[in-house]
């Protein structure tokens, strides 16, 4: 059985322009111990989906969805405060801002210790003493050494590699069985961006976590994830194993990011262009009609202005009319 | 931290020595002659006359005189109340208690009502009680204070009964001053009639401290809400949410610490209307306080209780800005971060 299986979720956001569809009938399915990787340019509507799997929606949202099952649970059926203790216990976040994510008016240790789970068995006088050391624990795991001076201080005084620490260390301490990482390398160096993979995967492969990996970077992305669902525009292009997408992409944007993935072998001319696809992604209140990839598409015909609907075809899906190296399936309806 | 605090001090320093230079350009102005106007003794002596030329240096230049005004004013010398021929100094020492008391009561009634009013306005889902509540304080804030004041002694004092009006306790009770605070000098008092007698203390302290509370109340309402509302919007709120956390505690130990922070700094910003409107409300209820004290001396054309009076309540003002300025810093973790940064 899927730890998550999301069918045809939707978000539509209320702008003073209209509603609007952020996310439109998005499926995502992860099985446990899987490290499952969302890729997608800013915008398309990655960080939506994570919160809404949490069940942290913004004050304008309007959630549709066929599915949405926890382990076996609905997760439409739940009561708020049901969500809340899941997302405490089973389901754990990573937010793209580490310092933002932190109060900046208590110290990060008291912060940490909040976090930490609650020992019925200790008595009540011991219990802060042993939080505290369970919380250094973690910070020693997350590879924190000064563990006494990083939770002394107050989250401005760190860095964003430390922070992001503390926030993997607050997240991993009750032990999830989902870790949602959005972005969580978001503006570091490169050698603590590394650090930060190597963590989460350890992690994976360890506690069998399975994380959802939210990043916009398909080279990162394919050296780490196990599974890859790419998102465009709020419409999933493609999902599939990492390895048979990259070998064989169906649809023409997992193609497009993949022939446009820069290399560095240094065969490209001084000031020539990086290839791209024509245009740019479109903003919230221009959406156009059917895939959404449509005007940009090199494949696009006629019968994109209809969306076409996922095709599944042994363990990969895609959502394209006119696909690579494959038919497309024949339920199409136009929606 | 010191060289802040030592920055905070010369800013005391500074704005004392120009409070003390424009009292010292307003005595020459006043229409009297000079040395009553200094010293308020209407009929000098020959002695005492050569006195005050001495201590003020009345035949040296305006230099010099300034100098030694600076001298006598800090040295506690604030001349002789022309009216009660009393040493000022005195008569403000006594007036001051009486004054902290109303405020510290009206201060605690707008806190300990506003936040909590502030924090359930910003949760709150309801848009009748959003309304209501910001109708309600908006209205608060644009009351005049002795109108206020007049119409509540009218009705809960005069038409129901329920409440005195003026004065600090009832005459009934001879209270010997220990502290100066009527609701401590009441239970300290030793006589069977104690209790009675502080009873007798809160009931005359009610109407004048909700007056007072109105406007700090209103604005503490306010605020908190326009802080909690953007508070929780930030990322660290949705990150205590997504790790399962319970409102409760998000409000408590989260949001509220920092919906505090500007609080505190506009309670700063608050200090002078608030201390003119008590002055207002004392005059209001009667009440022997610092307001109504140097009110009298202004009609009596008292100069000396005039510039005592003036240079004593600005200082106490500037003194407390600083301190809710240097808390202010002490408490906010952020702006000891601006402090790092400066140094």
């Amino acid at each position: 059985m899927p730890l998550l299986d999301i069918r045809n979720l939707t978000i539509e956001l209320d702008t003073p322009q209209g509603r609007v569809k952020a996310l439109e009938r998005v499926s995502l399915m992860i099985n446990p111990g899987e490290l499952h990787g969302l890729v997608g340019e800013s915008g398309s509507g990655r960080t939506l989906l994570a919160r809404a799997i949490l069940g942290v929606p913004g004050h304008n949202w309007t959630i549709t969805a066929d599915r949405m099952m926890w382990d076996g649970q609905n997760l439409m059926d739940m009561s708020a405060k049901q969500r809340r203790n899941l997302m405490g216990s089973e389901i754990a976040v990573i937010f793209q801002d580490p310092m933002g994510s932190l109060d900046p008016a208590i110290t990060v240790g008291s912060q940490l210790i909040e976090a930490m789970p609650q020992d019925k068995k200790t008595s009540f006088w011991r219990r802060n003493k042993a939080r505290k050391a369970v919380a250094q624990k973690w910070l020693h795991k997350v590879g924190i050494k000064n563990t006494e001076e990083v939770m002394s201080s107050y989250a401005w005084e760190l860095s964003a590699g430390e922070c992001q620490k503390v926030m993997i260390a607050m997240a991993i301490a009750n032990q999830p069985r989902l870790l949602i990482a959005d972005e969580p390398t978001d503006s570091m160096e490169l050698s603590t961006q590394a650090q930060i993979f190597r963590l989460l995967s350890k992690l994976n492969q360890l506690h069998s976590v399975s994380i959802l990996l939210i990043s916009h970077e398909l080279d990162t992305l394919s050296g780490w994830c196990d599974q890859l669902t790419v998102l465009y525009c709020g419409q999933v292009m493609e999902s599939g194993p990492t390895a048979e997408v990259l070998e064989q992409p169906f649809h023409p944007y997992t193609k497009a990011l993949l022939d446009n993935m820069p290399d560095y072998s240094g065969g490209l001319a001084h000031k020539s262009m990086m290839q791209t696809l024509p245009g740019s992604s479109p903003a919230l209140q221009h959406l156009p009609i059917g895939c959404r990839l449509g005007p940009r598409c090199p494949q696009a015909q006629k019968r994109c202005v209809s969306k076409p609907s996922l095709c599944h075809q042994k363990d990969r899906y895609f959502a394209c009319h006119f696909p690579y190296n494959s038919e497309p399936c024949n339920d199409d309806t136009p929606s | 931290m010191g060289r802040y605090l030592v920055r905070r001090l010369n800013l005391f320093i500074a704005t004392t020595i120009a409070l003390i230079t424009v009292l010292f350009i307003t005595t020459g102005h006043f229409p009297v002659e000079r040395p009553y106007a200094l010293s308020g003794i209407a009929a000098p002596t020959s002695t005492q006359l050569q006195n005050i030329t001495d201590n003020y240096q009345l035949n040296g230049n305006q230099l010099q005189q300034f100098i030694a005004y600076a001298q006598t004013r800090l040295g506690g010398d604030l001349g002789l109340s022309v009216t009660s021929q009393r040493p000022v100094i005195e008569e403000l020492t006594q007036a001051l208690p009486a004054s902290f008391e109303l405020a510290i009561v009206a201060g605690l009634i707008a806190v300990l009502l506003g936040v909590p009013l502030g924090v359930l306005a910003s949760l709150s889902k309801n848009k009748v009680t959003q309304h209501s509540i910001m109708a309600i304080t908006l209205t608060g804030y644009s009351i005049p204070v002795f109108w206020l004041g007049l119409t509540l002694s009218l009705w809960f004092g005069v038409e129901l009964g329920w409440l005195p009006v003026s004065g600090r306790i009832n005459l009934l009770y001879e209270i010997p001053p220990v502290t100066g605070f009527m609701l401590i000098d009441t239970l300290l008092w030793d006589s069977v009639y104690r209790v009675s007698a502080f009873k007798d203390a809160v009931f005359h302290i009610i109407l004048p401290s909700i007056t007072l509370a109105v406007l700090p109340f209103t604005v503490v309402v306010r605020i908190t809400r326009s802080a909690m509302l953007t508070i929780m919007e930030q990322p660290y709120i949705k990150a205590a949410e997504a790790r399962g956390l319970h409102t409760g505690t998000i409000v408590l130990r989260h949001a509220l610490p920092n919906a505090l922070i500007p609080v505190l700094k506009n309670m700063g910003l608050m200090l002078g209307t608030f201390a003119s409107y008590a002055m207002i409300v004392e005059v209001i209820f009667s009440r022997q306080g610092v307001g109504s004290w140097l009110v009298s001396g202004i009609y009596q054309r008292d100069y000396t209780v005039i510039q005592g009076g003036v240079l004593g309540v600005a200082m106490i003002i500037i003194f407390f800005s600083i301190l809710i300025e240097v808390l202010h810093t002490a408490y906010n973790p952020l702006s000891r971060k601006e402090i790092y940064a400066a140094n």
